[in-house]
């Protein structure tokens, strides 16, 4: 039998609030991303890439979707003999009432013993709403290497924007010191990704400890950390390098498909060494008609365009029709602009419907239109 | 269970088109961009809820048990149904001797052990969809021993030349099938497609053998028509064929037409294939793409008109590209001109080239090749 030493947990249970009415229906990982792909393909490829076997996902806002999708360990190619995807929701316990996840860690200390049947070595724990690549086989050599008890993930921030993350003070060894959650003065400029390997053995230990704790938020970034530091233990920063995008808001959701149509965007969707899989849309290529103009736009299968794209990224099924005018605007799947229509620096949400020669959104506006109900025509 | 199991047959020795047909057989041609032509009969059995589905196949094999694999992607159960390809070795003494009753008769251990009482034979070099559910119903109902589909056509003259025809009577009986000899317009195209009960279809394999060592299935139906009840049954919507290069080319650049795609294609009618994760296309200031259609993974810099183009097809900045069908993985660098061609997979075509021929003689571009 392969030998899982690492297991993973992604937390997938938030409902990404400030989304808006893109979360009322779908917990934020199962939102659209990049044309074809939804946010936790992203994290579920990079440990299907990394050789990670088992991953544990863990829900709870507004599941059903995200939980039948992740379920689909095939998608991802984690369906062999000994890997899977498992689906965690809170549940009733013969020792313990069905309780929702009460935090981060709570959520990994409710399911100890799904972990246990695979006796892991290290645990990672992943979020399961950032846009990034990454080989975690890469970051566990190096929390081997450093003999740490524990190794966060972590990405240079600008300096203005450092007080906005969870920022890792570091000595000149990249052993972390210190951590501040989202510090008015920053020590340094390393935020971290939400991304942490533990020595299970430990975890569990402090997990434990953990649940009993009436004054702990249960969260890894205030309490799980925080006495990993007071005890002494050694923390790595593994400083990592690349594109990664935490798409919190309609802008940052705009902004990071927009990333896309760079011609040499450094997510790159199309390197063949470490594809991001995602479900199969049965759809016909993409048809471009006879008097289309598509323009530096990054569009995918099943979609439709007789009319105008421009700077846009068309989702799966998405249909531009005659004379319509789509520009700086993200169409998520299924959404339709009928003939003569105007879209500009919006975000359509799913299915959603922008009639016969209606306008909307304004090249000046600053922040990005979410069109989220259907829009009637003009006649 | 259901009472029918599928056949999908190999192209027959009538069929060949150059070149391409060197690296692969007809079924499993690249089709519009990202499908083979497999996955129409396969996806329509599956769609039929036929879920065991014997795949006939004698040379080059390699890429059709690749694209295939184990059958999930049709949306076949993976315990109840089966996808099997079903090998012969063709005689190379002649080729009058590679039947497709030989075909069958070196597998009727497989066929012999069939559970279902009815067969559903369909080829694997024409293109079309069919409820053969519904088939399958009309051909118990009407009491007839055999049941074939066929498609009326009005320009038999010049197109189908290298099909079959059915005659029949006015009550739908087939009086015979035929070579499509050219002199009429108006004909019915047979669609090679057959419902029987498997008993039947074993006695026909069995006797074809007795009587000569070089019938085909069609052949034999032929001489037992006047001990056989064969009916006719004429399908509707969207039909090609693919018997050479230029009805391969024409099948492609046909389903451009909106109004062709809405019949092949419908929601209630998915055709299933391979995945390959490729990312969207990526289409960049300079492109210019009309009436085309293009399947991910594309990078996209110059002009594409009347085209297909397949996945992850890189086309540099100031190419034109019209009339032609580009498969996967091929790369055309910076001004190039093609126009009518076929340009097969993994070829690469390097700056500064004008490859133009007529519409009536599509050229082709090998695999691999670099031009």
């Amino acid at each position: 039998m392969k030998q899982n030493s690492m297991l993973a947990m992604v937390l997938a249970g938030g409902r990404g609030s400030r989304l808006k009415d893109l979360t009322n229906k779908v917990a934020k990982p199962a939102v659209s991303f990049g044309g074809k792909y939804r946010i936790i393909d992203f994290p579920l490829s990079n440990c299907a890439n990394s050789g990670i076997d088992i991953v544990g996902v863990l829900t709870q806002y507004e599941s059903v979707l995200l939980n039948s999708y992740a379920a689909a360990g095939r998608i991802w190619g984690l369906d062999s003999k000994d890997s899977g995807v498992f689906i965690l929701p809170p549940r009733e316990k013969a020792d313990a009432n069905l309780d929702v996840y009460r935090g981060t860690a709570d959520a990994i200390s409710q399911n100890i013993d799904f972990i246990d049947t695979y006796n892991p070595e290290y645990l990672l724990i992943l979020s399961g709403d950032h846009i990034y690549k990454m080989n975690y086989s890469k970051m566990l050599a190096f929390h081997k290497e450093h003999k740490a008890d524990a190794t966060i993930a972590v990405i240079g921030v600008p300096k203005k924007e450092a007080s906005r993350f969870g920022i890792m003070a570091t000595n000149e060894d990249d052993r972390i010191v210190e951590f501040q959650e989202k510090p008015k003065a920053p020590k340094s400029n390393l935020a971290s990704m939400g991304i942490y390997i533990f020595n299970w053995k430990l975890l569990r230990k402090l997990l434990l400890a953990d649940m009993k704790n009436n004054d702990s938020h249960h969260d890894f970034g205030k309490d799980i950390i925080p006495t990993l530091l007071n005890d002494g233990r050694l923390i790595y920063a593994y400083r990592f390098k690349g594109y990664w995008k935490d798409v919190g808001t309609i802008d940052s959701l705009w902004e990071a498909n927009m990333d896309l149509l760079e011609k040499s965007n450094e997510l790159d969707l199309s390197d063949p060494s470490w594809k991001i899989y995602t479900e199969d849309a049965t759809e016909l290529p993409q048809y471009i008609g006879c008097d289309a103009v598509v323009k530096n736009s990054y569009i995918t299968q099943g979609c439709i365009v007789e009319g105008k794209v421009e700077n846009s990224v068309l989702f799966t099924g998405t249909e531009v029709g005659k004379d319509a005018v789509v520009k700086d605007a993200v169409l998520m799947p299924s959404s339709i602009v009928e003939d003569g229509a105007k879209v500009t620096r919006a975000l359509v949400a799913n299915g959603v419907k922008i009639g016969k020669g209606a306008v909307v959104g304004n090249a000046k506006s600053e922040e990005i239109l979410l069109v989220a109900e259907d829009v009637e025509g003009v006649k | 269970m259901a009472k029918a199991y599928g056949i999908v047959t190999m192209a027959g020795a009538h069929i060949n088109i150059e070149g391409m047909m060197d690296f692969r057989p007809v079924s499993a041609f690249s089709f519009l961009g990202r499908y083979r032509i497999i996955d129409f009969p396969v996806s329509s059995l599956s769609n039929s809820d036929i879920e065991n589905i014997h795949v006939y196949v004698s040379q080059n094999p390699r890429s059709l048990a690749e694209h295939l694999g184990s059958g999930r992607i049709y949306n076949i159960n993976s315990k109840r149904g089966t996808l099997q390809l079903l090998f012969n070795q063709d005689s190379r003494v002649n080729d009058i001797y590679n039947t497709d009753i030989q075909a069958y008769y070196d597998n009727m251990d497989v066929i012999s052990r069939m559970q279902q009482q009815y067969v559903i034979i369909t080829p694997g070099h024409m293109i079309f969809k069919q409820d053969y559910k519904r088939l399958l119903e009309d051909h118990v109902a009407s009491g007839a021993d055999i049941t074939v589909l066929y498609h009326k056509v009005n320009n038999a003259k010049t197109e189908f030349r290298n099909c079959t025809v059915v005659n029949l009577n006015r009550q739908k009986g087939v009086k015979s099938i035929e070579k499509n000899e050219g002199n009429v317009d108006e004909k019915n195209i047979f669609m090679e497609t057959y419902v029987m009960k498997n008993d039947l279809f074993m006695e026909l394999i069995n006797k074809s053998k007795r009587t000569s060592s070089i019938l085909r299935l069609v052949d034999i139906i032929n001489i037992a028509n006047e001990e056989l009840d064969i009916r006719g049954i004429q399908h509707k919507g969207y039909f090609s064929v693919v018997t050479d290069f230029k009805s391969y080319f024409d099948s492609n650049l046909a389903l451009l037409d909106r109004n062709a795609q809405k019949e092949l294609f419908s929601d209630d009618w998915p055709i299933y294939t391979q995945t390959t994760d490729a990312c969207p296309v990526h289409y960049f200031d300079g492109s210019s793409v009309k009436n085309s259609m293009v399947a991910n993974g594309c990078r996209i810099e110059g002009t594409i008109e009347n085209s297909v183009v397949g996945r992850n097809v890189e086309i540099g900045s100031k190419v034109v590209i019209r009339n032609c069908i580009i498969m996967s993985h091929a790369k055309i660098d910076d001004n190039v001109c093609l126009e009518n061609q076929v340009v097969d997979k993994y070829a690469h075509i390097t700056s500064d080239k004008t490859i133009v021929t007529t519409p009536d003689k599509p050229g082709y571009i090998r695999r691999n090749d670099i031009l």
